[in-house]
């Protein structure tokens, strides 16, 4: 349990260092599995059925199909897989260190957790949320804020997974749902913007102001 | 089972346009199915006041989502309406091909469905899910045209609002945190984690609550996490903005709501009306600021709305009866008269073929019967009497004076008073003044005018006087939200 989730925090950090577009849905499809693992040690020692479903749509989904889909995306746009660093790696480690700073004060103070593992899961899972938006803001390619965003959202499950064990199981199944929908619409949008821009650099999206 | 009618007929309904080929039928189908809808929900409604329904504790509906079924069914309806005229025309001149259209009506449908399911669930979570599937569902909307323009809104769309909503996310889970830990309640369903309310653990609960609020606030366009909005709502298809303006943004507000009840009934109701105010403070400033240096027509509308969803936020911030009272006939005042303008001004950006507003002149003389709407609009929408708006901003004045908040009410009118010479400004200069020369006097087709006639009605039916039917939904709505 507590490997696993410095393992996640280790694989967050590499996801800020990466500066190609492949190393980031692999960083995503890596920390995606230990988000599996996580949740089939949770359902092996819990004797949760509902959570052996979880774990195997993680599996499904997020180890499978969506880096599978984005990495085929990628390849048929054939975009340079540069990333389009706004801030360089060194920096980018630096303003993540300090986030996970933060999230680990925000656990211990405010949250007012007491046990030593809560607290190590709950500012782990919080740097990861706080991680994603940091790549949504300062990677300019599109498919670099899809990931963001799945990053995100892992991070939100693996404080339902840490902190309550679960969230209710239909609720679960709504939200891989719903993941799965939202990354096949980004993926159609992501084509549309290469047809009718060319490229797929969102600092470059300007025409709309004011 | 009346809300598998609510939810049933939109599904129906978007079966339509795979099976008929014809625009024309297509349209008057869902004219006809969104009116019937609208009877249907008025109805429900007034039925609501006095009971909840709930099926298979999955399916949920009181007084409150009875309101706001009735704001959807109504937007929808007036929208499917405008539809009739507008799509038609996109039709015959070949902007949109047909079978594009029937893709239109398809994704309107499933729109309109996303937003009836997430205010008739019981389960927090789902609700959450329905509220992305909004998103989801309208970005093809918002990037119908597949200009550059429209693309780049409805990326910007999908990210911003998935950004909030993921945030909203980690506030759903800490909420499912207290309530498991705290109350032993192992579901999301509102109606139990409310009725345990007083056990949850409140600094949890606050910081839950905040991330609820800016997550869902996004969505709901509070400044400053709307920029995304004004994008959206100038590329989207015109009958689809006045969704987005009219019930989208008040359906992340009732998102917002659902939490709220929870939280205040277990920590008062300073904390979130505090944060309520602040942010709806902050979206009537910076509306005024946009509107003032505004060149877009629709952009300038949807600023508007960011200054209408301000209003409301600070109504139900200021807590007292008459402030929520006042906010929630401000949802309803603002949704007819926001339509009706969005209505107006798609009318003018088809014949003018441009949304530059100062490019555009003599709208009075070149299209009447749109002109003068407009012009009665117009002074709805910046709340003069006798319209509806002025009664429901007035309430949430007093309520903010008798609440002794002067700073607040001080900011408010300020505000108010600077959008409301911003948007005399622009529109006198845009329906006063000689149309080009060339430019044939428009005859509006039978559906617009029968819209604008229904529109104006209520708009100043309700500035005069609230029909006791609606008074009574209001009010078992209002006990909803403080608790009762």
């Amino acid at each position: 349990m507590n490997l696993l989730v410095i393992i996640i925090f280790v694989l967050t950090l590499m996801l800020v260092l990466s500066k190609r577009t492949v190393a980031l849905i692999n960083g995503f499809m890596l920390q995606s599995f230990c988000l599996f693992v996580l949740a089939l040690t949770r359902a092996v020692w819990a004797k949760d059925s509902e959570l052996y479903v979880v774990a195997a749509l993680i599996l499904l989904l997020k180890v499978g199909l969506i880096p599978y889909f984005l990495r085929w995306m990628v390849k048929k746009i054939k975009i340079d897989d540069n990333l389009g660093l706004s801030i360089n790696p060194m920096l980018s480690l630096v303003i993540a260190v300090l986030l996970s700073f933060f999230s680990y004060l925000f656990a211990e103070r405010i949250m007012g957790l007491q046990n030593k593992p809560d607290v190590a899961a709950f500012s782990v899972s919080l740097s990861v949320i706080l991680i994603g938006i940091f790549i949504m803001v300062f990677r300019m390619k599109a498919v670099a804020q899809v990931i963001g965003l799945l990053v995100i959202e892992n991070g939100s499950f693996l404080t339902a997974v840490a902190l309550c064990g679960s969230i209710p199981f239909f609720v679960e199944i709504a939200i891989f749902f719903d993941i799965f929908v939202f990354a096949i619409i980004l993926g159609i949008f992501i084509f549309r913007i290469n047809k009718l821009f060319t490229h797929i650099d969102i600092d470059k999206l300007k025409t709309l102001r004011g | 089972m009346e809300l598998l009618v609510v939810l049933g007929l939109p599904v129906a309904l978007a079966l339509i346009p795979l099976v008929i080929k014809e625009i024309r039928k297509i349209a008057v189908y869902h004219t006809a199915g969104y009116f019937v809808l609208m009877i249907f929900s008025l109805v429900l409604a007034g039925r609501l006041t006095g009971r909840s329904i709930s099926y298979r504790d999955f399916f949920y509906a009181d007084a409150l989502s009875g309101f706001f079924v009735l704001l959807i069914s109504l937007v929808s309806f007036i929208a499917s309406l405008y539809s009739v005229n507008y799509i038609g025309e996109d039709v015959r001149d070949n902007i949109i091909s047909n079978r594009k259209a029937r893709l239109y009506y398809l994704l309107f449908d499933m729109f309109v469905f996303t937003m009836f399911f997430s205010t008739v669930v019981d389960n927090l979570g789902i609700i959450w899910v329905s509220i992305e599937m909004t998103t989801l569902t309208s970005a093809f909307l918002v990037g119908f045209y597949n200009k550059k323009e429209s693309v780049e809104a409805a990326w910007k769309y999908i990210i911003i609002c998935s950004v909030g909503i993921a945030l909203a996310l980690f506030g759903t889970i800490l909420f499912y945190y207290t309530a498991s830990l705290n109350a032993g309640v192992h579901s999301l369903n509102w109606t139990e984690i409310s009725a345990v309310s007083a056990k949850l653990n409140p600094n949890v609960l606050k910081i839950a609550f905040l991330f609820i609020l800016v997550g869902f606030g996004t969505k709901a366009g509070l400044a400053p996490m709307h920029t995304w909005l004004p994008d959206a709502h100038s590329q989207a298809v015109t009958p689809v903005s006045a969704l987005l303006s009219g019930v989208l943004l008040k359906t992340a507000l009732y998102a917002i709501l659902r939490y709220m009840i929870i939280v205040n009934k277990c920590i008062g109701p300073e904390f979130t009306g505090n944060l309520l105010v602040f942010l709806g403070l902050i979206s009537l400033v910076v509306a005024a600021v946009f509107i003032i240096v505004q060149k877009d027509i629709k952009r300038l509308l949807a600023y508007s709305s960011i200054e209408h969803i301000g209003i409301i936020a600070v109504g139900i911030g200021f807590g007292t009866w008459l402030g929520y009272y006042g906010a929630l006939l401000h949802m309803f005042n603002h949704a007819v008269t926001k339509s009706l303008m969005f209505f107006g001004a798609g009318n003018i950006i088809k014949k003018y073929r441009s949304h530059n507003i100062r490019q555009i002149t003599g709208v009075l003389q070149s299209m009447p019967l749109t002109g003068f709407m407009l012009l009665i609009g117009v002074f709805a929408l910046s709340g003069s009497p006798p319209f509806s708006i002025f009664l429901s901003e007035i309430m949430v004045l007093i309520a903010g004076f008798t609440g002794k908040s002067f700073a607040a009410c001080f900011i408010f009118l300020a505000c108010i008073a600077v959008i409301f010479a911003g948007l005399i400004f622009h529109f006198s200069g845009l329906l006063f003044g000689k149309k080009p020369a060339a430019m044939q006097v428009f005859v509006e087709p039978m559906s617009n005018k029968i819209l604008f006639i229904f529109l104006g009605i209520i708009m100043v039916y309700f500035g005069l006087a609230i029909p006791e039917y609606f008074n009574n939904i209001l009010k078992a709505s209002i006990n909803i939200l403080q608790g009762m």
